[in-house]
């Protein structure tokens, strides 16, 4: 066993001295890896007592083979490992004893393994060694928080009873705040908590507050602190790596310093504070990395536009939610208030009587009116005899005819209109034209008195008779017939004889004369 | 017949072409009449034609000072000749289709029912142009709820499509006996809350297609048909008044008829045949500020 041993160790040093590019190939490198191997397995049997193989089988045995006696070896020896990191979390102490030894084994555990790039170990052992790191680290991180929450559970018993504890409602606060956040920032919230934590308690130096609040806030960073912690179980599996690529040896570094040194530190920006820009444009870069990586990613189906049930898993349309918002008015529900209102309504209008019914349009007179004769309906008033007097009278003496109805109405209006113009003519101070004269005839008959006495109507009076002149005209030397000379007769009788022949030549001789026409008439000017 | 309607149509639509000119020249008088009201001087771009519209504004009554339009055109005859109106159905109608169609045959007054069989849309205003009616209006159903209404004007008048919603039919009611009949006087109509009028709101135009389906009623007419607009939303009621006890001013209403909303989604400036007939209007609910606007009026 010691041969191997040595043999063993020699071989580890020979794995870490050759060149990289020699693994790729293969060569007589593979002996001394399996000698290396074998020479580790043993190292680690002490640890772990469950294990069938006393050592590594390598003769012979397949690279498969062999990797599956070195996970059968590792799987408990982790599970131990986990039972002895939650042992310490309970009993910070018992870290203390351990801790210079503890630390010192599992850095030369892990440069040796971080050498082996063999494809067969490396992962398992990689993972190994991560998780020693990890429950280093979470070691060391519970190991204050522990304290820190001592501490905090000291002094909260004034305010929290079986049902409210503080620290559960901060557990609370502290979930909320961390899915803000995202998942990539828990490390830097460690370290931010920390960092603030120990601003804090800088701070309280300064400050002159109540102790109270120091204390209260004390408790809430270390509770937060502790939330982190937690937090960073859950999120096991989304190691630092992942995110961050592999610079375990600076994080771990940085972790002792912190705390070894106590002072404030986050793992990425080195030994500075953060302010709360620093802290803006790291929220907004994760942000902005999230929406980078989804945008190269393949679209979720619901953004791809007309999606048939092959393209999308099963069911899936089940999870979604398939509504829109719709963007028209819907249609107005009819309540009892509604109708009643417009029952108001249409009342009012009623009573104000104001329809907006259609209205027949004003016809436009294309032609004038023809007279309607009117036809009167009522019984005649004159007796038939009357009627018949009146043709009479008419033909006979259109003088003493009474004037007709339509007469009396056109004499009517033309007095109106006599009447109306000499109103226009007063406004324009009779500066006008005259009408122009019209030659009316009326007949004036030169009946002596007793004839119109018997005849005529009563009202004619002397002035319509004629005048003297109108009957004789002449110069005032009248001589009789006696005392005319001879001449005078002759020139008397020469005067006749002319007369009558002018008339026989444009008048023949009239048989039957009209007694009407023989009564003497004169033309009398009227204006 | 066929050759008289193509040359009434022909005849609208250049009448309908002159409109953009009549326009131009309508507000060139109103410039000048207005700079003559006011005693300020024309304006210089119209020296030119100052004289020849002066003259004409001089010669101008009440009728030809406004500027007419095809719109107006469609009604203008309308208020001279009594409104007849053919309603007919969707093919195969359902009973309470039919029913509805009954009840809306005695709402209008003047119209007739026309079963549908299998016609086809132009035969059948065809026969309703050579009979001289002047408007037909459609209904059409979904699963027994009537959910369309058509009216087209006849000459060759608008064509105004509707969403009918919430309808309730005398027959659902069921107090028939009660009800009694229903009056069939020409009505009153009531018009609220069309105010819009422009391009492209249509709450006059509404109106007027919606009014000329009715006659000239007399003044004391107890039956009332009411149009309210309530954001684009029309409600349809069909009321009997009479003098209420509680004094002069009280009125006791009495709902007959059927009752409906009425949603406008478009309006084309052609008959029902007429499938390429231009859009005059037409309801855009999928814009993203469909919500804000409101058409009708209010």
């Amino acid at each position: 066993m010691a041969a191997v041993k040595d043999s063993g160790f020699e071989a580890l040093e020979k794995l870490k001295s050759t060149e990289p590019p020699v693994f790729l190939a293969p060569s007589s490198i593979s002996e001394v890896a399996r000698a290396a191997s074998q020479y580790l397995f043993t190292k680690l049997k002490p640890h772990n007592p469950k294990s069938p193989f006393d050592e590594l089988l390598v003769d012979g045995f397949d690279a498969e083979q062999i990797w599956q006696q070195i996970d059968m070896q590792s799987q408990p020896l982790l599970s131990t490992l986990r039972h002895e990191v939650k042992r310490f979390a309970k009993n910070p102490k018992e870290i203390r004893k351990i801790g210079a030894l503890a630390v010192e084994a599992s850095h030369e555990g892990d440069v040796d393994e971080m050498e082996m790039d063999d494809d067969n170990d490396v992962e398992d052992d990689d993972d190994d060694e991560l998780d020693e790191s990890e429950g280093e680290e979470e070691e060391e991180d519970e190991e204050e928080e522990e304290e820190e929450e001592e501490e905090s559970e000291e002094e909260n018993e004034g305010i929290e009873d079986k049902f409210f504890k503080i620290k559960d409602l901060e557990d609370f606060l502290e979930e909320g705040e961390a899915q803000e956040y995202g998942t990539t920032d828990f490390k830097n919230k460690k370290g931010l908590s920390k960092g603030k934590n120990q601003n804090l308690s800088d701070d309280d130096d300064y400050d002159e507050e109540d102790e109270e609040d120091e204390d209260e806030e004390d408790e809430e960073f270390g509770a937060f602190a502790g939330d982190d912690n937690e937090d960073a179980d859950k999120l096991g599996k989304a190691r630092y790596e992942d995110f961050f690529g592999g610079k375990k040896k600076e994080t771990k570094k940085t972790m002792r310093d912190v705390i070894e040194d106590e002072e404030a530190g986050d793992g990425n920006q080195g030994n500075e504070k953060l302010s709360t820009h620093e802290k803006e444009l790291l929220k907004v870069q994760s942000k902005i990395e999230q929406m980078e990586k989804a945008n190269l990613d393949p679209k979720h189906w619901t953004m791809q536009g007309e999606v048939t049930a092959t393209k999308r898993p099963k069911n899936s349309a089940l999870e979604v939610d398939l509504d829109f918002e719709h963007n028209a008015r819907p249609p107005p529900v009819i309540t009892e208030e509604v109708t009643a209102s417009l029952e108001d309504m249409i009342k009012s209008r009623i009573i104000e009587a104001r329809f907006d019914d259609v209205q027949r349009a004003p016809n436009l007179p294309t032609k004038s009116k023809r007279e309607a004769k009117e036809l009167d309906d009522s019984k005649s008033k004159k007796g038939l005899a009357e009627v018949y007097e009146e043709e009479y009278v008419q033909k006979s003496n259109p003088a003493f005819a009474p004037a007709t109805f339509s007469d009396e109405l056109k004499k009517e209006a033309s007095m109106l209109f006599k009447k109306l113009c000499l109103k226009l003519d007063a406004l324009s101070h009779f500066h006008f034209t005259p009408k122009p004269v019209i030659e009316e005839m009326s007949i004036q008959t030169n009946v002596p008195a007793i004839a119109m006495e018997e005849v005529a109507p009563v009202a004619v009076s002397d002035a319509a008779m004629l005048a003297p002149e109108e009957i004789f005209s002449g110069t005032g030397k009248i001589k009789d017939e006696s005392e005319l000379t001879q001449e005078e007769r002759k020139r008397r009788r020469a005067k006749k004889k002319r007369k009558f022949k002018a008339e026989s030549a444009n008048h023949p001789v009239k048989k039957a004369r009209d007694t009407n026409s023989e009564i003497p008439s004169t033309v009398a000017g009227n204006e | 017949m066929l050759r008289r309607n193509v040359r009434l149509r022909k005849e609208y639509l250049y009448r309908k072409n002159l409109e953009g000119n009549e326009r131009e020249i309508y507000e060139k008088k109103r410039k000048i009449r207005e700079a003559l009201q006011e005693g300020k001087p024309i304006p210089t771009e119209l020296r030119n034609e100052e004289a020849k519209l002066r003259q004409e504004i001089d010669l101008e009554d009440q009728n030809t000072a406004v500027p007419r339009s095809h719109i107006d055109d469609e009604y203008a005859n309308a208020t001279e000749k009594e409104p007849k109106i053919l309603l007919t159905t969707s093919r195969d109608p359902s009973a309470p289709l039919t029913r509805f169609v009954k009840e809306l045959n005695i709402v209008f007054p003047n119209a007739s029912k026309l079963n549908r069989g299998s016609q086809v849309i132009s035969e059948i205003i065809e026969t309703a142009r050579s009979h001289d009616f002047t408007d037909v209006i459609f209904v059409s159903e979904n699963r027994g709820k009537p959910d369309g209404l058509i009216i087209s004007h006849l000459p060759f008048g608008p064509t105004a499509y509707f969403q009918l919603l919430n309808v309730v039919t005398r027959h659902e009611i069921q107090t028939k006996k009660e009800m009694g009949k229903m009056s069939e006087q020409y009505p009153h109509l009531i018009f609220e809350r069309f105010t819009t009028q422009a391009c492209i709101f249509m709450g006059k135009r509404v109106m007027n297609i919606l009014k000329h389906i009715f006659p000239v009623p007399k003044l004391d007419a107890k039956r009332i048909v009411t149009f309210s607009n309530e954001s684009d939303y029309i409600s349809f009621r069909n009321h009997v008044y009479d003098k209420g006890e509680g004094g002069p001013k009280s009125i006791e209403l009495k709902e007959i008829g059927p009752r409906f909303e009425l949603r406008l989604y478009q309006v084309k400036l052609g008959t029902l045949e007429q499938d390429e007939a231009e859009v005059e209007w037409v309801l855009r609910p999928y814009m993203n500020t469909a919500k804000k606007r409101k058409f009708l009026g209010e």
